[in-house]
């Protein structure tokens, strides 16, 4: 048996989620000024620098030089980066921008200070690095070695998500948006609505996540070792959000200078999150047992939990009516507040011929009580009446928290985990190991759509909208005159039970030859999903070899084969008031198909899955090493109708040169190919409510198979990159170019232009095929690091970075974001970027 | 156990015995005992007399691992190791791992230092060249993956490490100084080697560093986050050694707000981001893992307007623009998908 008395020093970092790496735009490493290796190499035994068991070769050391700190026992070592950056072009690109907030002016690139006591152990190593307040972080560790370390951490993170946003509403990043002067809640023309939509100001998008975080570990007692950690995060900032008001599509233009029928708003909502986080574990290891215990506790706090938007389109109804009132304001639910815990105990014991016998289990529960809104924020009446059409929507019927079935949300999902794993070595040739994992997830969150006031079931479809646009389609049902319709009036509680089995064995054929072949049973037991059972059978064989010279290569094949039981195309029935008491199909019709019966969701159809990975590492002379993989995968699906197939084909070759301490080099190459396929069927919307729309079948009247259509997504990914950098003695140059391309292209086909919505639009696109969108990016980077003394040096750095982009969801906008009963606000990622980023840095070691 | 005693590890033929070169016990005897502080404790209580012997850490207690390739070496002490391997202690100096035990050293004169890694050098330092004297942990090691494993399971077992066994890395006969060198300070954090932990993975997962490159990815190439910040390479109770008990709950660690749970679920969701999302990186929208709407089209042909076959003339520029395609397409009226905890939100429209 190995295990030993353990050591406080060794950290549960890699345990615990997130904040292992400090780092940004400038220095994505967080280290790098501090990598400069001296000449002297790793030893005087021998030339050059040794390989990690693999192959890799190490990198030759550069750790920092220390200096005695008084008279005591006491070393330290630090660096200051210091600096101005000025960027030039089109800064506000929003690929440039995406995670970093690039800026001309004074930066900190790194300011690293470290004690160390000889004597004691003891240390104490800080770290910080700011490119504005948004994009910064500072990071302390301290401690004792094997007695106790206490780490702590501030950062800013920022996120751009678009640079040419142009919403027209007043109120951004507030829970209210209004329209402004010029445009009339619901009742603006078209022409005012373009009119506000170019004079909207250019904004961007996105949000900056401020984290801190501190934790604390130690040995309690003995051999006992507990951890605790507390992080919180204020995320604060917008993102693009959306406005329905019922379709646009459906209603050309009648001419009107009020446009169509329904309104489609893409919005801005804001993000104002707190969440906190808290880690305490608590471990021992001694000789034979190791038990360890992790609680997990995440408090999620959204402090602004709605969004309000008013609407400037005119929804009028498709009957002709004189609609009751005007739809004038929608709303959002954003998400709610949830509390989070999760406890896991796991215990290890070491076992004869080198075994182990490892048991874990855990529980957790998610859980929100929000207070609900009500299911309208309307006021007055919407909707329309006239001879057969008494469909008027009275606002105070449904615009109070009175017209709930529930005032809050009770929402929870319990989860459950067991895990029991056995496995033996008898001989160095030969193992074996079983492994059963159970894991449950079950929603107890029960809510009925019914309100009290009016005791109708259901809800106020698009917030009353739909209900002023189409006859019967408020989103209630009730015994009078909306009998016959089939509405949601109850959540699905979704939830899963899955148990999985696994049997491998291991076989060192050669001391450069090792097998291992792996059984997996996967039994998954889905909750009011479309099956009630999913089995899934994998087999994976790998291969790992020493044997080919100096190479290392490990190879793995896999075959996967889902199935399951009956698939029930609408298990949904139970929760439409289809089900309800009072139902009355319309014209005696049972309701329309929810489906076409002959879908299969690729979540839940049957399955064959073949995979393949070849991983190489081959020392190339002393000082440079080539590395390579291979992979691929295939996923054939059974479905007539939904996801077919998916391809995966992809390569990696790099060369890694580090002839010298003075010098390194690498060179990479990267390509993959990906493929997507499924199937569709546009149903015959003609006969919707008649005779025969009930009819689910593919080939029926409602899904007729000249409707049926097919969709080809292809996608390449290329990436090229050289990177060299030497040290003169009187400077140090640094060069690279980094590259990448993605090409989509999306082909579609079809039995006939039945399929297409218009279907004469087939003769404007004879290719079938959409513009191909491509994303390309491109860096070019070089340094000059001049030490002026032993411990000042000066080092000017330069990045020049351009792109090219297109994405066919964009086409149009750079012209206008309005389109008829449509406004957008985001224009889209830029076409073509060129942006430099020069830089000038003091760098003086402490 | 209390006292710090180097130990051998138990196993046959390997109990120390008297010889020519220094002995398990010798060593051990030359070791203060670890006092875990308990002598400043002491010291700062007026009513007991103040104790001075230097304090030392719990690395004097390290224990020496049995080299099964060397059976019969004995422990020699870091000075004679240092004699001929001077280099190598200067740069392992720089490292926390070695400094630590460097601390020890400090307060003890010689002892097990190197060898608590390397085993007993007595063969080694008879005759330098032979294969498998010492323990190594490099490339052409004579010391199986399996050896080179034990011997930092020695201290580093459990803890972040209780899922080693069986892992994918430990089935693939990596051995930690794949990823780590103790040797010298080659990162910021935990002795890796290479200077940050997504180059150490990258080494074998270049395809999925690549991905990273694409038009949405989450901010790992900028250094804001680490492959490990949502997967343990030391093994964890998932297959991907994700953290967390499912898919969900690591990513639900920063995007909290998903975790819900809503009034009203939607499938696919609450049973797996990766229904739609890949986290490594997409040429859609926010990790897509297929363009809008054709990725809720896999799924949704419900009647009337989600089954259409949309086409260019749909487009903005297309003489018949629609909503279901331009822009954000579903998710613009839809737009709550993860779901929504309004009361009228069935459809993910409130």
């Amino acid at each position: 048996c190995m295990a030993l008395p353990a050591v406080a020093g060794d950290g549960s970092d890699s345990m615990r989620v997130g904040d292992l790496q400090y780092g940004n735009g400038l220095d994505p490493r967080g280290w790098t000024p501090l990598m400069a290796p001296g000449d002297e190499g790793m030893s005087w035994l021998h030339p050059g620098q040794l390989r990690t068991p693999s192959g890799a070769l190490y990198p030759y050391p550069y750790g920092p030089p220390t200096r005695p700190l008084g008279g005591g026992d006491w070393t330290y070592w630090g660096l200051l980066e210091l600096g101005y950056i000025h960027v030039n072009g089109d800064r506000n690109a929003e690929f440039f921008r995406q995670y970093t907030d690039w800026k001309n002016g004074a930066a900190l690139g790194l300011f690293a200070l470290g004690f160390d006591n000889r004597k004691t152990g003891g240390y104490v190593e800080f770290r910080g690095s700011r490119l504005s307040a948004d994009d910064q972080y500072y990071r302390l560790r301290a401690g004792r070695y094997g007695s106790y370390k206490i780490e702590a951490f501030y950062r800013d993170i920022p996120h751009t998500v678009s640079t040419s946003a142009y919403p027209v509403w007043n109120g951004v990043g507030s829970t209210d948006l209004t329209l402004p002067s010029g445009l009339t809640p619901g009742d603006s023309t078209i022409a005012a609505v373009q009119q506000a939509s170019r004079d909207a100001p250019r904004r961007s998008i996105g949000l900056t996540r401020t984290r801190e975080g501190l934790s604390l570990e130690g040995e309690l007692y003995r051999h006992w070792i507990g951890y605790a950690s507390v992080t919180n995060e204020e995320r604060n900032g917008t993102r693009l959000w959306g406005g329905p008001m019922f379709f646009s599509f459906a209603f050309p233009s009648t001419g009107s200078p009020y446009g169509g029928n329904g309104g489609v708003l893409e919005t801005v909502r804001p993000i104002d999150f707190t969440t906190t986080d808290v880690n305490l574990g608590l471990r021992n290891v001694g000789k034979l047992w190791r038990f360890n215990a992790v609680y997990t506790g995440s408090f999620f706090r959204d402090h602004k939990d709605h969004l309000n938007y008013q609407n400037p389109f005119l929804i009028t109804n498709v009957v002709g009516l004189p609609n009751a009132g005007l739809v004038t304001d929608g709303q959002f639910s954003l998400e709610p507040d949830n509390d989070y815990h999760n406890l896991r105990l796991e215990l290890s014991r070491e076992l004869k011929w080198h075994g182990e016998l490892s048991l874990a289990a855990a529980y957790g529960t998610m859980r929100q009580n929000d207070t609900l809104l009500p299911p309208v924020n309307c006021t007055g009446t919407l909707g329309f009446a006239g001879g057969p059409f008494q469909q008027l929507i009275p606002c105070a019927d449904w615009n109070t928290t009175a017209a709930l079935s529930e005032s809050s949300a009770h929402a929870r999902i319990d989860t459950g985990l067991f895990d029991a794993k056995l496995s033996f070595h008898p001989s160095s040739a030969f193992g074996w190991h079983a492994d059963l994992r159970y894991y449950k997830e079950d929603n107890k969150t029960r809510y009925l759509a019914y309100n009290p006031l009016t005791g109708q079931y259901g809800y106020i479809s698009e917030n009353g909208s739909q209900g002023s646009v189409v006859p019967g389609e408020v989103g209630i049902f009730d015994n009078g005159y909306y009998s016959t319709s089939n509405v949601q009036i109850a959540n699905i509680p979704f939830g899963y039970d899955d148990t999985l089995f696994e049997l491998g064995v291991d076989w060192n054929a050669s001391r450069d030859n090792s097998f291992n072949l792996v059984y997996t049973f996967d039994h998954n037991e889905p909750k009011h999903r479309e099956r009630k059972r999913l089995d899934e059978q994998r087999l994976k064989l790998s291969w790992v070899s020493k044997s080919l010279g100096d190479a290392t290569l490990r190879a793995s094949i896999e075959y996967a084969d889902r199935t399951g039981g009956h698939y029930d195309y609408d298990p949904y029935e139970a929760y439409y008031s289809a089900s309800l008491p009072g139902y009355v199909p319309a014209d005696g019709i049972a309701p329309t198909a929810f489906t076409v019966d002959a879908m299969r969701k690729y979540d839940m159809s049957d399955r064959k899955e073949s995979k393949a990975r070849v991983i190489l590492l081959y020392p190339l002379g002393e000082s440079s090493t080539v590395s390579a993989t291979f992979y691929g995968s295939r996923d054939q699906y059974d479905a007539q109708v939904g996801r077919q197939n998916t391809r995966t084909t992809g390569f990696t070759g790099e060369w890694d040169w580090q002839p010298s301490p003075r010098t390194n080099a690498s060179v990479y190459v990267g390509a993959e190919s990906t493929h997507l396929k499924f199937a569709n069927v546009a149903d015959n919307e003609a006969i919707v409510g008649a005779a025969g729309s009930e009819d689910p079948s593919l080939g029926g009247p409602l899904y007729p198979l000249e409707n049926y259509w097919h969709d080809l997504d292809n996608e390449r990914d290329y990436n090229a990159g050289v990177n060299f950098s030497h040290d003169f003695g009187r400077v140090r140059l640094d060069l690279g170019w980094n590259y990448t391309q993605s090409l989509s292209k999306l082909d579609y086909a079809y039995a006939s232009t039945a399929a297409l919505t218009h279907p004469d639009a087939a003769a404007l696109t004879p290719d079938d095929a959409f513009p191909n969108n491509h994303y390309r990016s491109s860096t070019f980077s070089a340094s000059l690091g001049f030490p002026v003394t032993r411990s000042v040096g000066v080092r000017l750095f330069g990045q020049y970075q351009s792109g090219s982009f297109l994405d066919w969801h964009y086409l149009g906008f750079d012209d206008t974001l309005v389109y008829d009963h449509r406004i957008y606000t985001d224009e889209g990622p830029q076409l073509h970027y060129s942006v430099t980023v020069v830089g000038v840095m003091l760098n003086v070691k402490l | 156990p209390g006292g710090a005693r180097a130990q051998q590890q138990a196993s046959p033929g390997t109990a120390s015995s008297s010889g020519g070169s220094l002995s398990q016990d010798d060593i051990a005897r030359m070791l203060p005992s670890t006092d875990m502080g308990a002598n400043a404790a002491r010291n700062a209580d007026p009513h007991l007399a103040p104790v001075n012997d230097s304090p030392a850490t719990p690395f004097d207690a390290a224990p020496i691992p049995h080299n099964p390739l060397a059976p019969d070496a004995q422990a020699i002490g870091a000075k004679t190791c240092v004699a001929c391997h001077s280099l190598e202690n200067v740069q392992a100096s720089h490292s926390l791992h070695v400094a630590s035990f460097r601390a020890g050293a400090a307060n003890t004169g010689p002892q097990a230092a190197c060898e608590s890694c390397h085993g007993p050098g007595s063969e080694h330092a008879k005759n330098p060249t032979a294969p498998g004297s010492i323990i190594a942990f490099t490339h052409g090691s004579a010391t199986t993956p399996q050896t080179q494993q034990e011997v930092c399971l020695g201290c580093h077992a459990g803890g972040a490490r209780q899922h080693w066994i069986g892992s994918v890395h430990q089935e693939r006969g990596l051995s930690c100084s794949d990823c780590h060198n103790p040797m010298a300070r080659l990162s910021p954090e935990g002795v890796l080697a290479k200077p940050s932990i997504n180059e150490v993975c990258a080494t074998c997962h270049k395809d999925i560093m690549a991905k990273f490159n694409r038009r949405s990815h989450m901010p790992l190439p900028e250094g804001q986050m680490s492959c490990v910040d949502c997967h343990n390479p030391h093994g964890t109770l998932t297959r991907p050694l994700l953290k967390t008990d499912t898919v969900n709950e690591t990513c639900y660690t920063c995007h909290a707000e998903k975790r819900g749970p809503f009034l009203f679920e939607h499938a696919p969701v609450r049973e797996s981001c990766l229904n739609c999302h890949d986290p490594h990186g997409s040429n859609q929208q926010t990790l897509l893992v297929a363009p809008l709407p054709m990725l809720c089209q896999q799924c949704h042909t419900m009647t009337r307007h989600p089954n259409d076959l949309q086409v260019p003339t749909n487009l903005g520029n297309g003489s018949t623009p629609d909503e279901r395609l331009m822009g954000r397409a579903c998710l613009t009226c839809h737009t709550n998908i993860h779901g929504s905890n309004n009361p009228s939100g069935s459809r993910f429209h409130k």
